[in-house]
């Protein structure tokens, strides 16, 4: 038995000394970073930096004046008395970003606006428009009802709602569309994890029939203690380069203010001058929300668990083929098994508590990603993650046993690819 | 050290009858030349000594025990096809191998570099094996054999690739080996090789024994039946007497043939007709056939034609 020790150790060293490792590991943060938070900054930054000046073909003659008067350095509205035809000329010749054509019927409501511009709006335009537009307009028909300013200020006021969720601690804080990104990223992490370990060790089996090196040594090592080792020893390793990932992703969690006060201008986002960095950066959506300790914990457990199982499958499809093509076919099946729970993920996310969400979560192959998705999203019973985990832990155990089986014979078979029912044969070879 | 004997063994895979009823012994000290064409069962055979798989009847018994997880620590094996992880260095790779077989690592480390400078290869310790020519990686194969002091010792085409020179450091390896008592099976295409080498052989085609014995006892029961000629001048005599069914032209090249002399034919009457054919003759020897002659024929005389490798593709460890 201490044998999967020595084949684990082998293999942990032996890939996490390799280059491949050392360079996904590194480059793999910075890649998240710049998916994650690049777009944005620059989306908001591009326009943000922006200064549009509109002109303005006003047909109502009140609100063009007041949208002049508006002090906004990145919105400049300048009436014209100019056809609509005439200022087409003068966008496309780059004197104006755009020109806003204001409707009559617009003080009545009903009626919108019309904006023209080359580039297109935007969706910070349509927003920045909008809103300009509606201050002005409000601001006229309550004037046209002689509406006193105590209720224009009652109008210009909003109340929020704060999302809390209920814990066994008492009440946490909650943020819905926060925590189901968390989830989605977490049941992607996952998905992603099976994927590339488990073509890892599959790859890891191939090169050592191909070499021939397993000639060599089966005749000291029970195969199954090969597999197992291996299989441990490539886990080993993806658990610490998740690790590494993981704190580097907590420290551009706790640095995320820093970074997004750097970039981003409060007004974006409805919020006063002066607000904190942190707060900002939640604004904005960059960076993770707070992770509960349970979840991190299920996490790590549905990882093991799915890995094991995932990879001993694709041992047991690298075992019986010599040749990277031949593999496909038998990869198809289990990859589509990986990917089954990426497509449910919305429905889970829109009610993780449903019958479907609830029984997809349970089923072994789809339980990695479905039930962490669960888990973080909304409150899932003990017993249920505890059923979940102890059924892909049946699972995997089975899996091992039949691709232990497997694996044993193909290692050392050459030559014709093996039928379904080959394999069927194998299993009870002695 | 004691003796490998194999009893009566057979293995089916699916219905192939990949050895049938095979029995013979390697004794300590002495090396036991494993022959047969290509899917004879040789390899079959070799994975039930080394407890890779198991017979479907019969034993295989070292030392008078059944073979099992105990024999393969004992037990060094270097099959024909061979590989190494391309990526390791020669010292990791030798040290995981030894580690693998129950070796400590200290033990293993020492024997390591005594081999290692032995095969003059110190300095590849820290080379990745995937950088070494073919003979280098022959050679680091052979070490890994080693290292855990088997007593049994199985070696299929250990030579393949050697140059001289090295293949004769490998026979002088596998000679003292020998001498210490260790039990040897030499598996081999290369029939000069096994000559050299060999004290007994046996001989497997279609899963089963055709020849078993000495070496010189086998050639003995084949007669002193084969002309060696060395010459000047024209070779074309050796296909007229075998036109002639005199003899059988077992080799033929520009200075030299080989011949066997069919029944009746008299070695005399062979170096006559030579005398007089030939510009001059500088050897003429009545021998024992080579053992390619022997392997062929015996293959051929238990009726399963000649030797040819069986490619029905099936697939049969």
């Amino acid at each position: 038995m201490h044998k999967i020790g020595i084949v684990f150790r082998s293999e942990f060293l032996r890939r996490v000394r390799s280059k491949w490792f050392v360079i996904t590991t590194v480059l793999g943060p910075v890649l998240l970073f710049a998916m994650m938070a690049i777009p944005p900054v620059i989306g908001i930054m591009a326009s943000g930096t922006d200064e549009q000046s509109v002109a303005l073909v006003d047909e109502t003659n009140v609100l063009a004046a007041p949208l002049a008067a508006r002090s906004d350095p990145r919105l400049t509205f300048v009436p014209v008395d100019a056809s609509a035809y005439a200022l087409r000329a003068e966008v496309e010749a780059g004197r104006y970003d755009g020109f806003l054509v204001l409707p009559d019927g617009i003080l009545e409501g009903g009626v919108n606006a019309r904006y023209y511009s080359v580039e297109g709006g935007g969706f910070t335009m349509e927003s920045r428009l909008e809103r300009a537009l509606n201050e002005v307009v409000i601001d006229h028909r309550l004037g046209a009802l002689n509406v006193s300013p105590d209720v224009r200020a009652i109008m210009a006021s909003s109340t929020g709602v704060r999302l809390l969720k209920i814990t066994e601690e008492g009440t946490a804080a909650d943020s819905a569309a926060a925590s189901s990104l968390l989830g989605m990223m977490m049941g992607f992490v996952i998905y992603i994890a099976m994927i590339i370990y488990g073509a890892y060790v599959m790859h890891g089996v191939m090169e050592e029939k191909q070499s021939r090196v397993l000639e060599i040594v089966v005749s000291s090592v029970r195969p199954f203690e090969l597999l197992m080792g291996k299989v441990l020893g490539i886990g080993a390793m993806g658990l610490l380069q998740m690790g590494v990932w993981a704190a580097f992703l907590l420290i551009l969690t706790l640095s995320a203010g820093g970074i997004a006060a750097i970039f981003l201008d409060p007004s974006d986002f409805n919020l006063p001058e002066g607000v904190s960095g942190e707060d900002l950066a939640a604004a904005a959506d960059i960076g993770l929300p707070q992770m509960a300790p349970e979840l991190f914990v299920w996490f790590l457990l549905f990882f093991l668990g799915g890995y094991l199982l995932y990879s001993s499958l694709f041992a047991a499809i690298g075992s019986t083929v010599e040749h990277q093509q031949d593999a496909q076919g038998l990869m198809f099946p289990v990859t589509i098994l990986i990917i089954i729970p990426m497509l449910f993920i919305s429905v889970i996310v829109e009610s993780p508590n449903s019958t479907l969400a609830i029984a997809l979560s349970m089923i072994p192959f789809f339980s990695p990603v479905l039930m962490v998705l669960r888990i973080a999203v909304t409150e899932v019973p003990f017993w249920q993650a505890l059923l979940a985990f102890l059924l892909l832990c049946a699972t995997f155990v089975g899996a091992i046993w039949i691709c232990g089986r497997i694996y044993r014979v193909g290692i050392l078979m050459y030559g014709k690819k093996p039928t379904l029912r080959d394999l069927a044969r194998w299993l009870r070879y002695q | 050290m004691g003796r490998l004997s194999v009893e009566n063994v057979v293995k089916r895979y699916g219905r192939v009858l990949a050895v049938d009823h095979v029995s013979f012994r390697a004794e300590p000290g002495r090396i036991l030349g494993l022959l047969g064409p290509n899917g004879a069962g040789k390899t079959s055979t070799i994975r039930m000594i080394t407890h890779i798989t198991a017979p479907d009847e019969g034993r295989v018994l070292y030392e008078d025990q059944p073979v099992g997880r105990w024999s393969q620590e004992r037990l060094g094996y270097l099959p024909e096809e061979r590989g190494l992880y391309k990526k390791l260095t020669v010292g990791d790779q030798l040290l995981y191998l030894a580690a693998l077989k129950g070796v400590p690592g200290d033990v293993a480390r020492g024997r390591l570099e005594a081999w290692l400078t032995r095969f003059d290869a110190l300095d590849w310790f820290d080379r990745k094996t995937g950088e070494l020519s073919k003979g280098m990686q022959q050679k680091v194969q052979f070490i890994a054999t080693l290292l855990h002091d088997p007593t049994l010792l199985i070696l299929d085409e250990p030579f393949g690739g050697l140059d001289p020179i090295n293949a004769e450091l490998l026979r002088e390896v596998i000679w003292e080996l020998r001498d210490e008592g260790r039990c040897i099976l030499f598996a081999s295409h290369r029939m000069e090789q096994v000559e050299l080498l060999c004290d007994d052989i046996c001989l497997i085609s279609n899963g089963r024994i055709v020849l078993n014995g000495t070496l010189r006892d086998v050639k003995r029961r084949f007669g002193t039946n084969t002309v060696i000629i060395e010459f000047d001048g024209d070779a074309r005599f050796a296909a007229e007497l075998q036109s002639r069914g005199s003899v059988k032209v077992i080799s033929r090249s520009l200075h030299r043939v080989e011949l066997r002399l069919l029944d009746g034919a008299a070695a005399r009457d062979v170096l006559a007709y030579a005398l007089a054919n030939v510009n001059d003759l500088y050897r003429f020897e009545l021998t024992e056939p080579p053992l390619s002659e022997i392997f062929v024929e015996s293959v051929r005389a238990a009726g399963h034609g000649a030797p040819q490798s069986i490619d029905d593709g099936a697939v049969r460890p």
